[in-house]
């Protein structure tokens, strides 16, 4: 048995920083890519699902709700393009966010991170606007099929724009103390990933629930 | 796993290290224990978290076969009167929950946790804290489930919990608000074991591991992880609105106001029916490991076992509506569904076939281990049978709900699921424990069991085929019929069944308690002659697995280790040319110089603890939501915080003259 | 006796007694109907394949067993596979399989027609009871049967649904609350039965006589209590039926026992159940005071309905068809009656010597305590102060007295 080869992994570490986070980026794996990407891939996955399951709950109840008070009286589609485009445009500082991660530029980084986080927070502080008004009009929500299914999609949306917004602020919190620990360019990618699939969703989302008609 | 390859402060002199205040987490040490409760509670190895998990799942086996014998003591005789129709009707849903939710899926969790890295070759999981994380949750989530018997009764609604029977009107007390929130507590466990899995199977194998040289077990563990990662948001999706009606009004199952009752019933198999292979699949695996080891030869047809293994994984998605046959649906999608469900019997065969041609020409022992896994084989292949019995759809319609289901899937699960673990813990004992469970006792519980079930199961087909409904909390002598095949009789002879598994159960603790009193020899290092990675190492492993990460060249490692092909091309000829010990000490005499393992955290216990506060604060008040809340949050930013390796401050100092190692600096 | 010829006379005196005996009333593979008949005889041969093949692989694996245990022999040759030998015995698993699919596909197709029906009754489920009503159609039929004198009007009936036989029957349900499951086996398979959906059932009965069911979707508390009956009678005798329940109704006369059960179930029942054509007299010499009592269950009962009492004892069976309005012996000898004696027995109903006092007293005494239902009256908030079933009326024995007499003239 003397033949055996010791292990030697293929990649290492680039010494005693990397060394630390759950997984490690740069270290063996066995597919090349690091365990926290693929982790959070996977976890995004799982996520297509849920939303799958809320996506069709809101598809099969769209039309069941009295006559005044179904999307046709209710959408402001011109105030919700513009907060969709809000929240695609932090899509984008998010991408620059993660350059600048990618260069070591924490300044950057950091302030890209909060334009993002700033861009989040006007998308949902568009969403409570637009459920004031909604509830204002009268559908609560347990008036109907449709607001009970409506309020339950977009809401679960926004609470994933909100923790999206909590992570990124935490994250210049961390990058300002410089507490993080690992990969500091694949953390800001991780958060990024998580906030480009929280778009991707709302994108459908806008897509099928404001723009076609029921 | 994290091996965190980095110079050992080991190697230079180490400084003398004092811990202070400061070099820890606020006010707070690291725990860095490796002996006492505190070992256990704030572990991050797989392996104890293994342990736990299976603890846990052996706890809810009994609870839930407490529950299972008074459902049989109720129906023993007509008119039964030890449980009220209300009781009867928590009891059954408590125990298809119980046995599913806290008994299959952590007994699945659990072996996964401790075999999965021992089989891949790699020190721990991908994410340690994660995998404490996922244990604690679902700890916490059965206890939370299991508080409903005494805050005003448990769910009564069946563990399907068909809409609208489950909304407030039908099932006024907490019981259903505290499966719908328990279920999601129990599901983000089983969501975040999955994710952590998953990366530690494709990313963390040996060097040479490649996916057809891993281990059948691993195979079948990995199909499971991902149907979880896939089922479980369907039925999170399902209970947050069956949450949202209950405890906010919402409209999901109000008929009233046009809701659709079947709305649930797809989300709900859509999500149940990958569950129904989530819970067999690992112990097909797990089967598939011990009929070679104990037949001598390998897995015969390795890849198609573990494609057939992922095609019921694949249509397993598809089949979800043979739940429904009765439920209204179109004859389109009915024979649609009655020709996927027949289609996944196919791959089912191939499995039964391979096992089957795995003992041909072999050498078979029938130790307690190999009689649990042909158990499995033959009860498992009777269940299959009557499942191709109602897939022919229109003959589903006169046995769903009826015993003759109630059979089917007992012969599934008890021998399917429960068979197989049985099979791996008494083959793995020795391995997660050192000590060799009694054989003697170990057939006794074999043959109580296989007898026991198959009293139960076996009559409840006739029941079922003479039209006896599930879940009717009494049989009446007016509708059991005559002579032989009458209800009454037969009902009776499935109660006597049922307590005789129970005194095989009953035996498993004792032959449990028996092998671990004081004196008992420790197990050989390799008891069985077995095959696979997880035994090149010692009973139990090390902290660490591995002295040396192997590298693997072959399907069966291990095996091809100790024994030598001495023939030609196609007459092959092995003779053992090593054994355990000498691959192991060839292993320790090569072992890697640095290793360094994860350590324990507070954090993921914290984090666990506050999901119940908040299940207990959504149905009582919404100060505790906000308690548990904060906790959560704490919990998240300290995880977030924390290095995965202790850094050295939080140890203690070491003892002035201690030995400067090479050993790993395991922390736990 | 040697062990072997004392199992076989046990073996054979069980053998026998299964031949004689008569099997449950809910049996499964004994159809009496056409639909029936046809899962059967799609069912059986696939019952017989799984049984063979079973046996096969038990047979095998045994030999198995015995051939290659362990006696010492050599290490075995480690095959990993003979994939030609995989596939063909995958291949025999998928053939057998797209034969069963090959025969089961027209059967679901041929089991969901309902456009050949020549009779229609509305099904309604309700914990823990079925509702029919039977509906008039576009040409004053009822159940393509024309009324003989009467005029024909709405019937509504429930714990047994009387068809007539040789007929197809088309079953058309719906749920007032949860989904209940409507399943009579000896006629057809089971249908769910869900609040919001109609859902189809054919029901045709070759022969005379009585075929049990139950609801077999968990329905709540007394899912176990929700039974039914589906009673096929000769289309003379279903005439006779039909114009039985069309007969106006009939007042006690003055000053009897019945009378004042008359009154009491006024007071005390018809909140919830409605008797067909009972007036509440007002006690004034002008008829025209008199004023039909309509019962108004929606205001006092969850599911918004309770039995229609109309002619409740040309029935067998009561609260869920769960227990019977008959005594035992007088029960068995309409059960066990030939299809040509049975007709004549059904349609006598329920008489004084036959009634099932026992069973129907202890219901008016404590309904809940006899059935369990959701009926404690400090529970009634979630359900808005509307009970699920039958509450406790706290009767006297001497009520009870008069409201049985009062009910055994219900036919």
């Amino acid at each position: 048995m003397a033949d055996v080869a010791v292990h030697e992994p293929t990649v290492h570490g680039d010494g005693p920083d990397d060394a630390h986070g759950d997984a490690h980026g740069t270290h063996y794996s066995s597919t090349g890519l690091s365990n926290n990407k693929l982790g959070m891939w996977l976890f995004l996955g799982s996520e297509c699902l849920l939303f799958g399951g809320l996506i069709s709950t809101y598809m099969l109840y769209r039309g069941r709700h009295s006559q005044n008070l179904g999307p046709d009286q209710l959408w402001d589609i011109p105030f919700t393009s513009s907060s969709s485009f809000v929240l695609l445009m932090s899509s984008l500082t998010m991408v620059l966010a993660v350059s600048a991660a990618k260069r070591g530029d924490d300044r950057n980084t950091k302030l890209w991170l909060s334009i993002t986080a700033l861009l989040g927070s006007l998308f949902v502080a568009g969403q409570v606007y637009e459920f004031t008004t909604f509830y204002r009009e009268g559908l609560g929500y347990t008036t109907s099929l449709f607001s009970s299914s409506f309020y339950t999609l977009t809401g679960f949306h926004g609470v994933h724009v909100s923790v999206g917004i909590i992570m990124l602020m935490a994250l210049v919190g961390m990058i300002t103390k410089d507490r993080i620990h690992g990969d500091k360019a694949e953390v800001v990618e991780l958060i990024g990933l998580y906030w480009h699939f929280v778009d991707i969703v709302w994108i459908l989302i806008f897509t099928l629930v404001y723009l076609i008609p029921a | 796993m994290a091996i965190i390859e980095r110079p050992t402060p080991a190697l230079t002199t180490p400084a003398p290290v004092v811990v202070t205040a400061e070099s820890s987490y606020g006010v707070f040490r690291r725990p860095v224990h490796s002996t006492g409760w505190r070992s256990w509670v704030f572990t991050i190895d797989h392996k104890k978290l293994g342990i736990m998990y299976g603890v846990t799942a052996m706890f809810f086996f009994l609870l839930g076969g407490v529950e299972a014998l008074l459902i049989r003591a109720q129906l023993a005789g007509p008119d039964g009167t030890i449980l009220s129709a209300d009781k009867y009707n928590q009891m059954f849903t408590m125990h298809a929950t119980t046995m599913i939710f806290l008994f299959v899926m952590p007994m699945v969790a659990g072996f996964a946790n401790y075999l999965l890295p021992l089989q891949i070759g790699a020190r721990d999981v991908a994410f340690p804290r994660i995998n404490a994380f996922g244990f604690w949750t679902l700890l916490f989530a059965g206890i939370f489930l299991n508080t409903s018997w005494f805050l005003g009764g448990a769910p009564d609604g069946g563990w399907f919990m068909y809409a609208p029977n489950s909304s407030v009107p039908f099932s006024p007390s907490n019981g259903v608000d505290f499966w719908a929130l328990g279920l999601q507590i129990a599901g983000l466990a089983s969501l975040t074991g999955a994710l952590n899995l998953i990366v530690t199977v494709i990313n963390m194998r040996a060097p040479g591991m490649s996916l057809m040289k891993m281990p059948i077990f691993t195979w079948m563990a990995l199909v499971v992880q991902f149907l979880l990662v896939f089922a479980i948001p369907v039925i999170t999706v399902a209970l947050f609105l069956l949450m949202f009606q209950r405890s906010f009004d919402a409209t999901f199952f109000s008929v009233e106001a046009g809701a659709d009752p079947l709305l649930w019933q797809h989300l709900f198999w859509i999500f149940g029916h990958p569950e129904v292979y989530i819970l067999v699949l690992p112990s097909f695996g797990i089967v598939s490991e011990v009929l070679p080891v104990f037949s001598r030869k390998p897995l015969f047809g390795y890849p198609f076992v573990v494609f057939s293994g992922a095609a019921i994984g694949f249509v397993g998605w598809g089949v979800w509506a043979h739940h429904m046959f009765a439920s209204g649906l179109g004859p389109i999608s009915v024979a649609v569904f009655s020709i996927s469900t027949m289609a996944i019997a196919i791959p089912t065969g191939v499995k039964i076939i391979n096992w089957t041609l795995t003992m041909w020409g072999g050498k078979l022992k029938f130790t307690t281990a190999m009689l649990f896994a042909i158990g499995l084989i033959i009860e498992f292949t009777i269940g299959g049978l009557s499942g191709v019995t109602h897939s022919v759809a229109p003959s589903d319609t006169q046995q769903t709900d009826t015993y003759y289901i109630v059979a089917h899937f007992h012969y599934v699960l008890f021998g399917g699921a429960i068979m197989g673990f049985f099979a791996g813990l008494y083959y793995w004992w020795p391995k997660i424990f050192g000590k060799m469970l009694d054989e003697r006792l170990g057939k006794w519980n074999f043959w109580l069991m296989v007898i026991g079930m198959n009293l139960t199961f076996g009559p409840m087909h006739i029941v079922g085929l003479q039209g006896q409904p599930r879940r009717m909390y009494q049989h009446t002598e007016a509708r059991n019929g005559e002579g032989f095949f009458n209800i009454g009789f037969w009902n009776l002879i499935a109660s006597v069944g049922a307590f005789i598994i129970a005194i095989g159960v009953l035996l498993f603790l004792i032959n449990v308690y028996k092998s671990h009193r004081k004196g008992t020899p420790p197990a050989p290092l390799d008891p069985w002659d077995a095959r696979s990675l997880e035994w090149m190492t010692t009973n139990p492993p090390k902290e660490h697995n591995f002295d040396q990460i192997p590298t693997v060249h072959a399907l069966d490692e291990f095996f091809h280790r100790k024994y030598e092909d001495r023939g030609t091309e196609d007459h092959h000829d092995y003779h053992q040319v090593a054994t355990a010990e000498d691959v192991i000490a060839e292993q320790e005499a090569n072992a890697d110089a640095h290793i360094h393992m994860p350590s324990p955290s507070y954090w993921p216990f914290v984090v666990a603890f506050s999901l119940p506060i908040m299940g207990y604060g959504i149905l009582y008040s919404t100060m505790l939501i906000i308690v548990g809340g904060a906790i959560a949050l704490l919990g998240l930013f300290g995880w977030a915080l924390e290095p995965s390796t202790a850094i050295e401050s939080d140890y203690d100092p070491p003892p002035p003259d201690g030995p400067v190692s090479t050993e790993v600096v395991v922390s736990g | 006796m040697s062990r072997a010829k004392r199992f076989g006379i046990a073996a054979g005196t069980l053998l026998l007694a299964a031949g004689c005996a008569e099997d449950a009333p809910q049996d499964t593979w004994k159809p009496a109907g056409e639909n029936a008949q046809d899962i059967h005889d799609l069912q059986w041969p696939v019952f017989l394949t799984a049984g063979i093949v079973g046996v096969l692989v038990i047979v095998v694996l045994i030999s198995v067993f015995i051939r290659f245990r362990d006696r010492g022999q050599p290490i075995p040759e480690q095959i990993h596979g003979k994939p030609a030998l995989e596939i063909t015995l995958t291949a025999i698993p998928a053939v057998i399989m797209a034969v069963i699919a090959g025969f089961t596909v027209p059967a679901v197709m041929a089991l969901a027609e309902t456009d050949d029906t020549e009779c229609v009754v509305n099904l309604t489920g309700q914990q823990w009871w079925w509702e029919y009503d039977y509906p008039v159609s576009e040409d004053g039929t009822i159940c393509g049967v024309a009324p003989t004198s009467a005029e024909a009007s709405p019937i509504i009936t429930s714990g047994q649904l009387v068809i007539p036989t040789g007929t197809k029957v088309l079953v058309r349900g719906t749920s007032r609350d949860v989904i209940h499951s409507f399943w009579i086996p000896r006629l057809n398979g089971k249908k769910d039965i869900v609040p919001g959906r109609v859902h189809y059932l054919r029901l045709e009965a070759d022969e005379p006589g009585i075929y049990a069911g139950q609801c077999t979707e968990f329905c709540g508390l007394s899912h176990s209590n929700m039974r039914m009956e589906a009673v096929a009678l000769e289309p003379a005798d279903f005439q006779r039926w039909l114009d039985n329940e069309l007969e106006p109704y009939a007042a006690p006369a003055a000053d009897t026992a019945a009378a004042e059960g008359e009154t009491l179930f006024i007071q005390q029942c018809a909140r919830c159940h409605q008797v067909n054509g009972l007036v509440d007299d007002k006690g004034n010499d002008d008829p025209a005071d008199d004023a039909i009592v309509v019962s108004a269950p929606d205001e006092f009962v969850w599911s918004g309905a309770a039995p229609n009492l109309t002619n409740l004892m040309t029935r067998n069976t009561f609260a869920g068809a769960t227990w019977d309005l008959l005594t035992e012996n007088c029960r068995d000898d309409v059960w066990n009656a030939t299809p040509a004696e049975f007709g004549a027995k059904y349609l006598e109903g329920v008489t004084a010597e036959c009634l099932n006092e026992v069973d129907l007293r202890e219901w008016l005494r404590d309904a809940p305590a006899k059935k369990p239902m959701y009926a404690d009256p400090e529970e009634l908030e979630a359900t808005d102060g509307k009970f699920r079933g039958m509450p406790y009326l706290a009767l006297s024995e001497n009520q009870i007295d008069v409201l049985l007499a009062y009910l055994i003239e219900r036919k």
